[in-house]
């Protein structure tokens, strides 16, 4: 399948652009330049260090849910217009230091580490929407024929959907179907005994879930309920915990 | 096991055969059967493939037997010892026995859904019959399953020049008695323990 | 594809080697730098010989460049593992760990053995500890239904290997149980 990511990069909503205005030389302007940032406290062994999770964070949360869920989960638009976005501010500061020839070798560090992560957050964008486009094209009928389904998705992600749709339909159709009955040439069948032909996810697929706080009770497919507190680690159907990880209180892992 | 309409297994899988007798006279189906005759007269045994099956079931044009790879035999011997059954032998090569078994359970309860049976005795029977299907299924199954796994990383240590194994023959004889469903856990239990092992073992120093 | 197939069930260990290097670690640097804004923070500024945290994808930048010393984790020594293996070893459960310890330790090690103290009595204790949680692993297999099984304290690196057949293998449950009648 040729997909474009750039198509993609292009194609998306931006609302984030506006608000970030802080370039990288803005941002070290500002940074402060005391030792204040070195201070550590005496950290604990373990991880669930208690931050906040930055936008970087939050994406590799949402890659990893998108990577282990059946379904196809909402699209984080805005979060990711917003990595872009820095993701380009980055750049185009590495592409301004690298022309000035009175950078010194400092400088050549951070310009060899501001890029090497640019590339990683680079590498993890794109892993998440091929993750996305790839259950788009799967379930490419499924979506076209769920408007509820179509609002997780970005415009650009419902066009590709359509797209998609229209042309395994068109070569099912010039290969297989228009030999056949006019009755037998639909791709929407729901006949008995078989399953339907349009792909719905499978939502009873099991998951490894953390619950990222104390969570409200659910209920299991045997009936009894299962309460996670925090750090808790269960395998179980996606549908129980489906609820859990839309409101980031348990991710997937 | 995938229940996807596109789904190739699943199409083979139907096409696994099963023993019916016909309640009705089928004219010009004779070649069904398998025989010469031109018709299918009422009585007759023929086996049928799943897919067929189904709507000749539903319609109330045959009956069908419990398939011999789940009859009493079988089941008293994977109850013995679970690990000791060929289910590769009862359904062929590559063919699945769960899956074959699964079709047979959900035939009995569309049966006893649609009301299809006369008698409420042999609604009572079908139903006790699903459950203890049901329960040995799964019997068998977990009863396997460690097994399977502890063949499939055994088997991905090894590296790959490794055949030695635990040759032992209960061993092979295990493994080539799974069925398409347990090869495939066997596959992916392999898979990811060599990936891990691979993992483990580089020292990839030009790293990200 | 958009991807390919051995990615669409499992992720790949390098995939969560990479998520667990933004994870923060300390070092000795052996070159200035001044505070710099990166995607996930600001890190630095780089003083030696003061000590400082930085994601560990940079450390290993730096280490592999020989601009810093990473200092281990507190817990990749000799005296936390041997105590949790003794634990692993001696109570049924998992016991606890860093969620990302393995593919910390393994990148620690694979760049910054020089930095770690009794490096080599680390990886075999280390192995232990695998080797004995993987048996606990094998039991939770025995336990597993079509509805939940609860792990507690098992670790990222060992999510991702037991993942496809645990996952395939409660599907496989999930269908022989479902109740004749709902279908």
């Amino acid at each position: 399948m040729d997909v474009d990511d750039d198509d993609f990069f292009t194609n998306l909503d931006r609302p984030g652009r506006a608000a970030n205005n802080n370039t990288f030389q803005e941002r070290l302007r500002r940074a402060s330049r005391d030792d204040d940032g070195a201070e550590i406290p005496d950290a604990p062994p373990f991880m669930f260090e208690e931050e906040e999770e930055t936008p970087l964070q939050q994406l590799i949360r949402h890659w990893m849910n998108e990577r282990h869920s059946p379904d196809i989960l909402p699209n984080e638009g805005e979060l990711l217009a917003g990595l872009l976005d820095h993701i380009r501010s980055q750049s185009e500061t590495v592409q301004l230091l690298r022309t000035d020839p009175s950078s010194s070798e400092e400088e050549h560090f951070r310009i060899v580490l501001v890029q090497t992560e640019v590339e990683r957050v680079k590498f993890i964008v794109r892993s998440y929407l091929r993750t996305r486009l790839f259950k788009i094209e799967k379930f490419a009928r499924y979506i076209m024929t769920n408007p509820q389904v179509q609002q997780q998705l970005s415009e650009s992600e419902v066009e590709h959907a359509r797209r998609f749709a229209r042309l395994t339909d068109q070569h099912f159709y010039h290969s297989v179907l228009q030999s056949l009955p006019e009755t037998q040439q639909t791709l929407d069948d729901q006949p008995p005994f078989v399953p339907s032909m349009v792909t719905e996810p499978d939502k009873g697929r099991a998951v490894f879930v953390l619950a990222r706080q104390d969570c409200p009770p659910v209920r299991l497919p045997d009936g009894t309920a299962l309460d996670m507190r925090k750090g808790h680690i269960s395998l179980t159907p996606y549908s129980v915990v489906e609820q859990l990880v839309a409101r980031g209180e348990a991710e997937l892992v | 096991m995938d229940n996807d309409y596109f789904s190739i297994d699943a199409i083979l899988a139907e096409n696994q055969k099963i023993q019916c007798t016909f309640k009705v006279d089928i004219p010009d189906m004779g070649h069904l059967a398998g025989g010469s005759d031109r018709d299918i007269k009422s009585l007759t045994k023929a086996p049928i493939p799943i897919w067929l099956a189904y709507i000749m079931l539903f319609s109330d044009w045959a009956d069908f037997t419990i398939p011999s790879p789940f009859g009493t035999r079988v089941r008293n011997a994977l109850k013995a010892e679970p690990r000791s059954v060929k289910l590769s032998n009862l359904v062929g090569a590559g063919g699945l026995w769960y899956g074959f078994g699964k079709m047979v359970m959900d035939i009995l309860s569309e049966e006893q859904a649609n009301g299809i049976s006369e008698v409420l005795t042999k609604v009572h029977c079908l139903h006790t019959l699903c459950d203890v299907v049901n329960s040995w299924f799964i019997q068998a199954f977990k009863g396997r399953l460690l097994e399977v796994i502890d063949q499939a990383q055994h088997f991905a240590a090894l590296g790959p020049a490794g055949g030695g194994g635990p040759s032992t023959d209960t061993a092979q004889s295990f493994r080539e008695g799974l069925d398409g469903t347990e090869r495939e856990l066997f596959a992916l239990a392999q898979e990811s323990a060599k990936r891990m092992k691979r993992w483990h073992e580089g020292n990839d120093k030009a790293r990200r | 594809m958009a991807l390919p197939q051995s990615l669409r069930t499992s992720v790949t260990p390098l995939e969560l080697e990479l998520i667990a290097s933004e994870q923060l670690v300390e070092i000795v640097p052996l070159i200035t730098m001044e505070k710099t804004a990166f995607i996930s923070g600001a890190y630095g500024p780089l003083r030696p010989p003061a000590k400082c945290r930085i994601p560990l994808w940079m450390a290993t930048n730096l280490k592999l460049k020989k601009k810093c010393h990473i200092v281990p984790p507190e817990w990749l020594s000799v005296d936390f593992l041997l105590e949790r293996l003794t634990r692993e070893t001696s109570r049924p459960e998992f016991s606890k760990l860093p969620f990302r310890f393995a593919e910390i330790a393994k990148v620690v090690l694979d760049v910054a053995s020089d930095d770690v103290q009794n490096a080599d009595k680390i990886k075999s204790l280390l192995k232990d500890l695998r080797e004995a949680r993987q048996a606990k692993s094998r039991d939770g297999l025995q336990k597993l239904d079509h509805s939940e099984l609860s792990l507690p304290n098992l670790c990222s690196m060992e999510i991702n290997e037991i993942r496809p057949f645990f996952i395939q293998s409660m599907g496989i449950l999930t269908q022989l149980v479902r109740e004749p009648s709902a279908e």
